[in-house]
């Protein structure tokens, strides 16, 4: 009990009650101090229930009163299931002390719980302390430049504020050859002076750091993703995604590039863009034809931006009369007309000859094209004859050696193509064997990839929980240290343990009293009933005797006298057992009618009565004098 | 005694596709290039995993045609880790049915026998003699096989059916050696088209302008690009993308005819092609004429018009050709489309001064 009263007192001390030094049990509490713990309990667990009340208690007896009904009905609130009233804190016994002051103690709110839900770490706490100030900041209105106080202008303004210039930053490599390793050695400038401007330093280091940690992620993920499944070294398969990018780019730009267009003006751009993407071939006369078009075109248009130019002079120069002028102008306009058609006439002809030397120029190629395949099978056609002719004087003799020739170099062959079979077909036998192997092997593999990438992740969510929970266990052990080292609360649990431990001993001592007992009862019943049921048998067997023998009737009544005696032993033992049960209980009820202090509490509760008399009387006379 | 015919057979392999699922070029005679092996393995349909089995496919490739016959192996105790195989007949001449008959009998002693010998000594019997055995108690013949009857197998009258009067659109990139393109996605619906389109202008009887299966490939594109005019059948959507590639595209499954902005020019059409398309489309729903009458019809047409452009032509300087007398030819003072058609078919024809 004095633990329990000790860690009673503690929490009441935590909950703010000014418990004296020197009071160590719940026995010590006066009703003062009982009044005040509850009071700040309750204000603790329910700060509307015990705003209301004030923990000192008040020398009015009837205000006492008031005071001791209000606290037993906020405790019945709060779920308070034994009885309370008045009495319990004015008159108290120490029990129901307890048993409230316990109640109260389990309701106070845990501070601890909460803090467990929040993360562990500096870097969390910073975060916690950033967020509630941007909270803070966003609740501020916002107030028009005008009104402003000074603090709300470094809040509001503008000011302050500083443009995101990221520079691009050079850091050092290992690699590369000796004059830029000797640069970065010597003459590069360290970090934070290599931007302009001092307010661009912490752009450029940001973004320098997201571009890099991005692509680390990006190209972990990818490399978890495909880079293993395609089985490559990393540096093959880099560049294999990059061939596969090129050739996507391809298809998209001869997708959209227009097609050749020796109608209309053709740009430069888009021409030379066909042209790489046809890869000369059929494209080249058509492409010429386009250039001298195109030439052309520039070489009119050229001329006429010159002659507009000099029409301009001429206009801006004249000083003449405005009529002259006009006679100039259209004099001018006239020619110049003249000019343009003559022009286009000249580029329709001359459009009609490209087309024309177009035409000649694919005939003349098909021609040639023709002639070459004429001449090759003329070729063939002509070595045939001259062997033929070598063979016709001997037309006869020839033909036969030649189809004997024939026919042997025809079995010659199948002979040989025979030798090959016995050659080939073992080797093709032994390559797709091999092949299957292979596949086996790599399905083994990509087996073992899938594992490897599983074992990573595995690695990585391993690596994070260690490194949360050293965070947590050093962030745990500092307040620890930093803890009050008045209540141990090892030894409170080592205790606990202890008693946890004695209570199941008693316990299944209990049940093998318990079950000894009931065995007992059962012999006892047993015996009972084999006692009664040998006396009616006895009984029965005398008495049929007893009628004709008088040495029996004799037997007969020692028997009934025996039995009878026995009977009543047996009965005064089991009342003297109940007797002494009963003895029991009623120490029992002595002892804890006696801690009770009833008489104590009887003699306060008269005097409280008379002074509680003496209070009405005062109150009444006062309220009938005005 | 008869002109003998010149074997035109170049070569014979053999791809295989076995249970790891490897497309395999396991035998060939007498060789081939590496350049013809990959050519020849993206041609049959074994390489791709959901590709459907094409029975028969054939193409040409820088002059020399290709003719492949794919069967599946059923469990056949001979060969035993083989699931596919495809024959591969390379030849110089155009004769689909011939060659389909002969690598059918290739494949069936193949089954069979599980050796190449065998089919070697078929081959060999071919390429000498004309003749082989086949598994049936008969024998191939080569020389029952013409070319002309090749030339004629394909039904002029459902091209007819399909386009109506655009199909005097093709005749007139055919007479003008242009560049088209004809796209479907299944080979055998192309192949089927292509090799009719030439028979369109019977007065050349050129089957060599006739890639009937070509991938877009860099190697294969270079050599089509080689060629001045073409007809090129793709299963790949992506080609009408390709502008470079053609002046007419073909979409059979949609059944439209597009012209490129390159060669709108050339092909402007006018009251002779309206004439021309209508004699094709009246011959062709005649019921009771045959497809080669049908050829016919439009030959004459062809000749008469050939016939016209002849009378503007003089005999040129050395004596050997006819070239072209443009002013003759602009004095008739025929409409401007007539006048660009008959320009460009003097061109195509090889009867311009140059």
């Amino acid at each position: 009990m004095d633990e329990v009263d000790k860690i009673l007192i503690h929490s009441l001390r935590l909950s703010g009650t000014q418990v004296p030094e020197e009071v160590q049990s719940l026995q010590e509490f006066t009703t003062e101090l009982i009044v005040e713990s509850v009071v700040r309990c309750l204000r603790v667990i329910h700060p509307s229930l015990g705003t209301s009340l004030s923990h000192v208690l008040p020398p009015g007896m009837s205000a006492r009163f008031r005071i001791g009904t209000s606290l037993a009905q906020a405790c019945q609130e709060l779920g308070y299931q034994a009885e309370v009233g008045y009495q319990t804190f004015l008159y108290s016994s120490v029990p129901e002390i307890r048993r409230l002051l316990l109640f109260l103690v389990e309701k106070l709110p845990r501070d601890d719980a909460e803090d467990a839900r929040q993360p562990a770490g500096k870097s969390a706490g910073l975060l916690r302390a950033i967020a509630a100030k941007i909270k803070e900041e966003l609740g501020t209105p916002w107030v028009p430049p005008a009104c402003r106080t000074p603090r709300l202008q470094r809040l509001q303004g503008t000011c302050l504020l500083k443009p995101f210039h990221a520079h691009p930053l050079v850091l050092p490599r290992d690699s590369g050859p000796v004059e830029r390793r000797e640069f970065f050695g010597g003459f590069l400038p360290p970090v934070p002076a290599q931007p302009p401007r001092p307010g661009t330093v912490a752009p450029s280091l940001l973004e320098r750091h997201v571009g890099d940690l991005g692509a680390q992620h990006d190209w972990e993920a990818d490399w978890q993703s495909q880079g293993l499944a395609s089985r490559l070294p990393p540096k093959e398969y880099v560049q294999w995604k990059h061939q596969r990018l090129r050739r996507r780019l391809l298809d998209q730009l001869r997708q959209a590039a227009p097609p050749h267009d020796t109608a209309g003006p053709p740009q430069p751009g888009a021409r030379d863009l066909a042209e790489l993407l046809s890869a000369g071939g059929a494209g080249g006369p058509l492409a010429k034809g386009s250039r001298f078009s195109h030439a052309q075109r520039l070489a009119h248009d050229q001329e006429l931006v010159g002659q507009m130019q000099a029409v301009v002079e001429t206009l801006v120069s004249s000083k003449t009369s405005e009529q002259e002028v006009q006679a100039r102008q259209e004099e001018e306009l006239a020619g110049l007309r003249g000019e343009l058609q003559r022009l286009e006439a000249e580029m329709d002809a001359v459009g009609g000859e490209v087309k024309v030397l177009e035409l000649s120029l694919s005939q003349a190629e098909a021609g040639l094209r023709q002639q070459r395949l004429a001449l090759g099978g003329r070729e063939q056609t002509l070595q045939v004859k001259s062997r033929a002719l070598e063979l016709l004087p001997q037309a006869e003799n020839n033909l036969a050696k030649l189809q004997l020739l024939v026919e042997s170099s025809a079995q010659r062959l199948v002979h040989l193509a025979a030798q090959w079979e016995t050659r080939r077909g073992p080797l093709v036998d032994q390559y797709r064997h091999l092949r299957a192997a292979r596949h086996s092997c790599q399905l083994e593999s990509t087996r073992r990839v899938s594992e490897i990438q599983a074992l990573h992740e595995r690695g990585r969510s391993a690596a994070t929980e260690a490194r949360r929970k050293e965070e947590l266990c050093r962030q745990l052990l500092t307040e620890l240290e930093s803890l009050p080292k008045d209540v141990s609360r090892a030894a409170y649990t080592q205790r606990i343990l202890e008693i946890v431990g004695n209570i199941r001993k008693q316990k299944e001592e209990i049940t093998k009293i318990l079950s000894a007992t009931r065995a007992l009862q059962k012999e006892i019943n047993s015996l009972t009933g084999k006692l009664d049921r040998t006396f009616a048998v006895t009984d029965e067997l005398v008495f049929k005797d007893a009628k004709r023998d008088e040495s029996v009737r004799k037997a007969y009544k020692y028997l009934a006298a025996l039995h009878e005696n026995c009977s009543q032993l047996i009965q005064t033992i089991e009342d003297a057992g109940a007797i002494q049960r009963e003895i029991r209980d009623l120490e029992e009820q002595i002892e804890s009618e006696g801690a009770k202090k009833t008489l104590a509490n009887l003699e306060r509760i008269l005097s409280d009565y008379r002074a509680l008399r003496q209070e009405n009387a005062a109150l009444l006379g006062r309220s009938r004098d005005p | 005694m008869a002109e003998p015919e010149i074997q035109q057979l170049l070569g014979v392999g053999l791809i295989e596709k076995d249970t790891n699922g490897d497309a395999l070029w396991v035998w060939c005679y007498p060789s081939t290039t590496a350049e013809m092996r990959d050519l020849l393995l993206r041609k049959c349909c074994l390489t791709d995993e959901n590709k459907l089995l094409h029975t028969f496919v054939f193409g040409q490739y820088r002059r020399s045609w290709f003719y492949i016959t794919t069967v599946e192996v059923q469990d056949s105790s001979v060969l035993k880790k083989v699931t596919h195989f495809s024959i591969v007949l390379t030849a110089k001449d155009f004769n689909p049915e011939k060659y389909a008959a002969f690598t059918r009998i290739l494949c069936r002693i193949y089954l069979k026998h599980g050796s190449p010998v065998k089919m070697m000594e078929s081959y060999i019997a071919v390429f000498t003699k004309g003749i082989c055995q086949s598994e049936e108690n008969g024998s191939f013949l080569s020389k029952d096989f013409d070319a002309r009857k090749a030339y004629l197998a394909g039904s002029i009258k459902d091209i007819v059916s399909q386009f109506g009067m655009e199909t005097v659109i093709l005749f007139t990139a055919l007479m003008l050696k242009k560049r088209i393109v004809v796209y479907h996605p299944r080979i055998e619906v192309v192949q089927e088209f292509t090799r009719t389109l030439p028979a369109l202008v019977w007065h050349r009887q050129d089957w060599s302008i006739l890639h009937s299966y070509v991938h877009l490939n860099d190697d294969e594109l270079e050599a089509l690009k080689t060629c001045t005019g073409y007809i090129a059948g793709f299963i790949d959507s992506k080609v009408s993308n390709r502008l470079d590639l053609y002046d007419v595209c073909v979409n059979l499954a949609d059944s439209e005819i597009t012209i490129s902005q390159q060669a709108k020019e050339a092909m402007t059409m006018g009251k002779l092609h309206k004439e021309i398309g209508q004699l094709i489309v009246q011959s062709a729903e005649d019921p009771d004429k045959s497809d080669s009458q049908v050829i016919k019809d439009i030959s004459l047409k062809t000749k008469e018009i050939l016939t016209n452009l002849a009378s503007f032509t003089e005999v040129s300087d050395d004596g050997e050709k006819r070239t072209l007398n443009f002013e003759a030819l602009k004095q008739k003072r025929y409409p401007p489309a007539t006048e660009n058609f008959l320009y460009h078919l003097a061109a195509a024809e090889q009867m311009l001064k140059i």
